[in-house]
């Protein structure tokens, strides 16, 4: 008999604790639909899914591959979120603690008002590194994947590979302190499932420290060589729930404010300004880095861009709807001494 | 016997020899990417690969690829003339699938009366030297499509992967000539083709994916308005990945940089694809292809109803790297067999959400 392990376990219990509240949901019609996570057709992948009857929970899963910010595609049915009557619609959302964060910015930011969501908050367990995965495995195709005990078992024709769930994490999730999505007294009555409330959240960005010894020539070479395979699909900026923009600065074009090429020049000119776009916004969710297909691993401009956001400001994105993000407030005391910075 | 045995450890001399006289291109590893580059040490060239992520469409077709540059003097602009199109290059180690895709080509750049001299000068000075498919992915499916992880039909020279030895047949009379002068390869044994036949058709049979096109385009060609397109583009990202990993996409964007203080500039033509916002927007502001809805059908209409219609071939080759790398997991299998069960109904008007 097939033993199972901890974290399968865990998820089993997630995932019924998700189809049981999405029942309950739609029972007493509290919801029009539902937001969550389906089964793959291919191994470690869980896309993105909207249902839109009770008959259809059973579709809902939760595992380590549901990498997508749902709050995304929230976000894209905001502007038509309403039925034929022009009701507007009732969506329930699975959430994991980065969802429930992304649509706490996004309603500071006015971007979708919470009164019509309801959140069904879980307690994630972690989203495993399939990039880092594929990468190891290299040349070789994976066709199934499962959890044993405490690693990630790989098989593929002719070879098995575990690989330790710890280690395997997503860099973010590994330095994860908001699990559950934020919740706070005014969003008692959208949160059902696990919810917490986070004032604020400690971090000693030791991670990022090996990057901060750096010189500025070595981390410009870092940049350049991390960057240097895009293709420019626009993955990372399409499943970023802070991407909404109507039209975005690269797609510009009358005039054309920036080159469209695959030239690293131009390449590094979209990142960089983006993470410019999105500090204090980011909510470290780590879909960009999951949905590249080049394998590209955005986690340290995510994980700066906290640093610097947290250090000068006390801000940390996503944890209520009071604070002001700073990028959306101007105070005259804000420092400027960033303008005449070296480095 | 036509058949030559190429040694895995000759590749260097392969390269060696070939490189005085052409660019060669090959499989190599870049960040854990397999991707087609120019070889400049035999070193770089990766035999252990399963099918390269980007397809080497870029080699004929590159992301950017300048037209012309031009001088400003004045109000007159001058055309300085570009380098010489001409070129000779080989292309080792490219699927069956993907050399299928050069041919699909043909069609669309040089349709009717219009020759893309651009396309063409590379097409044709390059020759392929393609490497059968050992070991099919899950997600391939070249067999519903005519094709054949051992398909020879679209390369100059094939080569099957033995082991420790590459079966070399020379396929057009491009191929013969260049294996005629490779003097240093040994015959090939009987034993070594019925290998390769074997391998061929354990290879034929790896391939778990079976799709039926049969009423594909019948269907497609009568539910442009189906109600089926918004289910199939609600997870879709609306990202460029499909299409900038697809063999068979060709969609371009013309641009003129302009550089105004050195008075001159350059026209470039990159790679587009029908998922972005700009694709299809036209000057008057309006957008025929305005939400992911018109996007996702686009894609799937260009490759499997349009293409049909323009060229009596379908637009895909199966490779299955649209299914393999999609970040959402929007399975082409999965759309193709929704679009097979539609019933002749009334057409039906896209109800948005």
């Amino acid at each position: 008999m097939k033993k199972t392990s901890g974290i399968e376990i865990e998820n089993q219990a997630i995932e019924n604790s998700i189809k049981e509240i999405a029942t309950k949901l739609f029972r007493n019609k509290e919801v029009d639909a539902i937001l969550g996570y389906s089964a793959g057709t291919i191994p470690m992948a869980s896309p993105p899914i909207i249902i839109r009857k009770e008959s259809d929970v059973n579709k809902l899963v939760w595992n380590n591959f549901c990498s997508i910010n749902l709050a995304k595609n929230l976000l894209e049915l905001v502007p038509k979120s309403f039925d034929d009557k022009k009701n507007n619609l009732k969506i329930g959302i699975v959430a994991k603690g980065c969802v429930g964060r992304a649509l706490i910015h996004l309603a500071a930011e006015n971007q979708i008002e919470l009164k019509n969501i309801k959140i069904i908050g879980i307690a994630c367990n972690g989203i495993i590194n399939k990039k880092r995965i594929e990468k190891e495995i290299g040349e070789r195709e994976i066709i199934d994947i499962s959890l044993f005990n405490e690693d990630i078992l790989i098989k593929g024709k002719g070879f098995e590979q575990p690989f330790s769930y710890n280690e395997y994490l997503n860099e973010l999730c590994k330095k994860c302190k908001v699990k559950s999505p934020p919740t706070s007294p005014e969003l008692k009555e959208i949160c059902s499932g696990k919810c917490e409330e986070v004032l604020s959240i400690e971090d000693d960005f030791k991670d990022i420290s090996d990057y901060e010894l750096k010189s500025y020539d070595e981390k410009w070479k870092y940049v350049k060589d991390l960057l240097t395979n895009c293709i420019r699909c626009y993955a990372c900026r399409e499943a970023c729930p802070m991407c909404y923009c109507h039209l975005c600065f690269v797609d510009q074009n009358k005039p054309l404010w920036f080159g469209k090429t695959t030239e690293l020049s131009e390449i590094i000119i979209f990142h960089l300004i983006r993470a410019m776009h999105l500090a204090g916004r980011c909510v470290a969710c780590g879909a960009c880095t999951s949905v590249c297909p080049m394998g590209i691993d955005l986690n340290l401009i995510t994980r700066k861009l906290e640093q610097i956001v947290k250090e000068r400001f006390n801000f940390t994105s996503g944890l209520n709807i009071v604070d002001l993000p700073p990028m959306a407030t101007l105070n005259m005391s804000d420092k400027e001494d960033f303008i005449t910075e070296e480095n | 016997m036509n058949e030559k045995i190429l040694n895995k450890n000759q590749i260097s001399k392969l390269f060696e020899t070939l490189k005085k006289e052409y660019n060669f291109f090959a499989p190599s590893k870049e960040k854990g990417n397999v991707i087609f580059k120019k070889i400049k040490d035999s070193e770089e060239i990766e035999l252990n690969y399963l099918n390269s992520k980007i397809p080497p469409k870029d080699l004929v077709f590159p992301r950017i690829d300048t037209i012309f540059e031009y001088k400003i003097n004045g109000k007159a602009i001058e055309i300085v003339n570009s380098k010489s199109l001409e070129c000779r290059n080989i292309i080792f180690g490219i699927r069956p699938c993907d050399a299928y895709s050069f041919y699909l080509f043909e069609n669309f750049f040089q349709f009717g009366k219009f020759k893309d001299e651009l396309y063409l000068k590379k097409r044709r000075g390059s020759l392929l030297m393609g490497i059968g498919c050992n070991n099919p992915r899950n997600t391939c499916f070249c067999t519903s499509l005519n094709g054949h992880p051992f398909k020879k039909d679209h390369l100059d020279i094939f080569l099957v992967d033995l082991g420790d030895n590459y079966l070399v047949e020379p396929v057009t009379e491009k191929g013969k000539e260049l294996v005629l002068n490779l003097k240093w390869l040994s015959d090939a044994t009987k034993k070594d083709v019925e290998k390769a036949k074997d391998l061929s058709e354990k290879a034929e049979l790896a391939i778990s994916t079976k799709l039926d096109f049969k009423d594909t385009f019948k269907n497609l060609d009568s539910s442009f308005n189906s109600l089926l397109w918004k289910e199939i583009s609600e997870s879709c990202l609306g990202c460029g990945t499909c299409a900038y990993l697809c063999p068979t996409c060709t969609c371009f964007d013309v641009i003129d940089e302009n550089d105004h203080y050195n008075k001159r500039g350059r026209r470039i033509r990159i790679w587009d694809t029908c998922q972005f916002c700009l694709y299809s927007l036209e000057t008057s502001g309006h957008n025929p292809r305005d939400g992911k809805i018109q996007r996702c059908r686009n894609r799937i209409m260009h490759k499997f109803c349009y293409y049909p219609k323009n060229y009596n071939l379908i637009g895909c080759v199966g490779c299955g790297r649209c299914i393999q790398f999609c970040p959402v997991n929007n399975d082409l299998r999965l759309i193709i067999g929704k679009i097979n069960k539609i019933k002749k109904e009334k057409e039906e008007m896209i109800v948005s959400v």
